[in-house]
């Protein structure tokens, strides 16, 4: 085993500026003042990289992966500890930089080539391939000035896929182009790994870091929290980011209470008079909400003799949670209060896709629930065994009204919860099923 | 030090293109375009000697020939140092996006006001022939004389482009400084109107000084300048160079993070 890249004990700090000091009068006036922190962009790593193997490195914005592909190219340069790389170095950090609109393509390819490195007969030998790749045979003699966007990324990139380095550093450029020449980038880059050259490729997208790497680093706050088979850290990356996102969503439930405790408030003040609706038994007693049009806007009505409270997901283990693996059992409370006694409450839920299609909704006089009285102040626990459906965000609805439909308490849009899948099926519900696949006679 | 020559030789390719594009991008648009580096000179040569020769009435034969043969050297002189003091700061896109020995931004400003300055010479020796001039073997030295002072620009030179990157202030102080410096040089003046009793403060304070009077030696008097004087400005250059070699070396490593 060869190593390609060591890096031994690297860490790198920025110093940065409340108020940059740059001149000369300031940093003579305003010595004594440091108006900067530090901070820790890297701390203490180590990483061994085998020659011939795709590295890719994963991790939150502001993780520190840019700051550690920069040292591995010598932009900057680490604060202790050293890297030591075999061989020659190419880095796609930015494409097409150092070109100069006023000239040509194809002059363009000969500055910038020389930038990364190659030399005049290493340039005149490729550079047919270099604007074939581009797709940009019409264009080379035109100056780059008129290329559009997509041109100009597309020679960047053709010029410094084609430096043939040993060792190439990759920041999430693959994004170039149209679908075709981004298959194209990704077969220049297959064929790199044949030929046994290294690759390190920063990257947001796991699942392309899953797909093309045999190696792993995560990054979190400068330190390296795992490394290894691309599976495994992918999968301890994808249950981090799931469990921030639960925290974001208890929060965020939170929040929803709160604005559904105005809206209540709000609503007494207008005076909608909830006495006066005691008793009468009447659809026309409906209160409709104003703005129907809007399908995810927050909406509460009903004449107030049933009070819910507040709602709470849990899952199984009865930990309070509102993102969801796909098929995980999912527990809904809802705590309600009586001003009267009913004979004829309904408890019902609804669950609605982002764009306003109802998922599922029942209640208890539909699912004939039976329980002799119900307490003047309790909790409805309904419990999904099987919460199937897909990758997404929905919205919860829960309601309190009669057997006639008299809403006591409606809310609507109050609160929301994510399901996450790692499969791409399509549609709305996961129905349980197998394949099987048998011969005919 | 040796590493660094040996990667700055690798990247020559490099070097080459960016001469290359200075010297066309300068012009890009004028209509004049590359005359310009004939224009240039020539009009400053006609302002010169009309202050100097009409105005304030310097007492000298052929001024105007004197006048050009320091002009054109301290033109390379200053336009290296006002364009090196932002080669670094002006390719910050370069300096955070791709690694290459840094040495060449500030080098090819250098190498690209060098092309300018021997572009402009067959103005000075087509001068030379219509007037008659005596040109001797001493412009056999002229080729020593330009790689000193390129020795000595570029140590300059790297080290006001590196310390431009951290103090900004520098790039106004220097157009003042430099402006200062023109008149401290035998240029619009002959070395020999400087009181005795002040030449050796004059000459040993200013390493232009000595490069001006070789230059004057070459084109004017056409005779071969001192090798003492010669001497002298070689060692100066060397220990500037290597000065400005290793200010730079040092610096660099924050380039990416400052600009």
């Amino acid at each position: 085993m060869t190593t390609a890249i060591s890096v031994q004990g690297v860490s790198k700090k920025f110093r940065l500026f409340v108020d940059k000091t740059r001149t000369l009068k300031e940093s003579v006036l305003f010595w004594r003042r440091n108006r900067f922190y530090e901070l820790n962009a890297l701390n203490n790593i180590n990483l061994q990289i085998k020659r011939g193997s795709t590295v890719g490195i994963i991790g939150r914005n502001g993780s520190g992966k840019s700051t550690l592909l920069k040292l591995l190219s010598r932009i900057i340069y680490p604060d202790t500890g050293t890297i030591k790389i075999n061989g020659k170095v190419s880095t796609l950090l930015e494409l097409g930089a150092g070109f100069h609109p006023d000239f040509t393509g194809r002059e363009n390819i000969y500055l910038n080539a020389s930038i990364l490195g190659l030399s005049r007969s290493e340039v005149e030998e490729q550079i047919d391939d270099i604007i074939a790749f581009a797709e940009l045979e019409k264009f080379i003699d035109n100056p780059v000035r008129n290329y559009s966007t997509g041109m100009y990324m597309r020679l960047g990139f053709a010029v410094a896929i084609n430096v043939d380095p040993d060792v190439l550093l990759v920041d999430e450029v693959l994004a170039v182009g149209d679908t075709a020449f981004q298959s194209k980038c990704q077969e220049k880059i297959d064929s790199f790994r044949a030929r046994g050259k290294t690759i390190v490729l920063v990257t947001h997208d796991t699942s392309q870091a899953e797909s093309m790497c045999d190696y792993l680093v995560w990054l979190d706050k400068g330190e390296i929290l795992a490394e290894g088979e691309p599976h495994d850290v992918v999968g301890a990356y994808l249950d981090r980011l799931s469990k921030l996102e639960e925290d974001a969503a208890l929060i965020s439930h939170d929040k929803d209470e709160e604005s559904r405790r105005e809206q209540r408030a709000e609503r007494v003040e207008k005076g909608d008079n909830v006495s006066e609706c005691e008793g009468q038994h009447t659809d026309t007693e409906l209160t409709v909400p104003e703005e129907k049009s809007d399908k995810m806007k927050a909406e509460r009505w009903g004449n107030g003799v049933v009070e819910i409270n507040s709602v709470k997901m849990f899952d199984v283990a009865g930990n309070e949670k509102y993102v969801f693996q796909c098929g995980e059992t999912v527990q809904i409370a809802i705590w309600y209060e009586m001003k009267q006694e009913i004979k004829d409450l309904v408890f019902g839920i609804g669950i609605f896709r982002g764009d306003g299609l109802q998922c599922y909704g029942t209640n208890t006089y539909l699912d004939k629930f039976k329980q002799s009285n119900y307490p003047p102040k309790g909790v409805v626990k309904v419990t999904i065994y099987k919460l199937n459906l897909l990758h997404g965000k929905y919205f919860l609805d829960v309601a309190a009204h009669s057997q006639k439909g008299l809403p006591y308490d409606y809310l609507t849009r109050h609160w929301s919860f994510t399901v996450r899948s790692r499969i791409r099926d399509v549609g709305v519900a996961r129905l349980d099923h197998a394949w099987k696949i048998e011969q005919v006679v | 030090m040796w590493q660094r020559f040996k990667e700055i030789i690798e990247y020559r390719e490099m070097l080459r293109n960016l001469v290359h594009k200075e010297l066309r991008a300068r012009y890009k648009g004028s209509a004049l375009g590359f005359m310009w580096t004939f224009f240039h000179p020539l009009l400053l040569l006609v302002i010169y000697s009309f202050v100097f020769s009409f105005v304030m009435r310097v007492q000298m034969e052929n001024y105007s020939l004197y006048l050009f043969t320091g002009l054109l050297p301290w033109t390379f002189h200053v336009t290296s140092l006002t364009m090196g003091t932002n080669a670094i700061v002006s390719n910050s896109n370069l300096i955070t996006k791709i690694y290459f020995p840094r040495e060449i931004l500030p080098l090819s400003i250098v190498l690209a006001n060098m092309v300018n300055y021997l572009l402009a010479l067959p103005i000075l020796i087509g001068a030379l022939i219509y007037l008659d001039w005596d040109m001797g073997p001493s412009l056999l030295v002229f080729p020593l004389v330009l790689l000193i002072q390129a020795l000595m620009l570029t140590g300059l030179t790297l080290i006001v482009s590196a310390l431009n990157v951290f103090f900004r202030d520098l790039e106004h102080l220097l157009s003042v400084l430099l402006t200062g410096w023109f008149f401290l040089c035998p240029i619009v003046y002959p070395i020999s109107m400087i009181p005795k009793e002040y030449i050796g403060i004059y000459t040993s304070f200013n390493p232009v000084t000595p490069l001006i009077i070789a230059y004057t030696d070459i084109f004017y008097y056409s005779r071969i300048p001192n090798w003492n004087n010669l001497l002298t400005i070689t060692g100066f250059s060397i220990a500037i160079f290597v000065i400005g070699f290793i200010i730079f070396n040092h610096l660099q490593k924050s380039f990416a993070e400052e600009v």
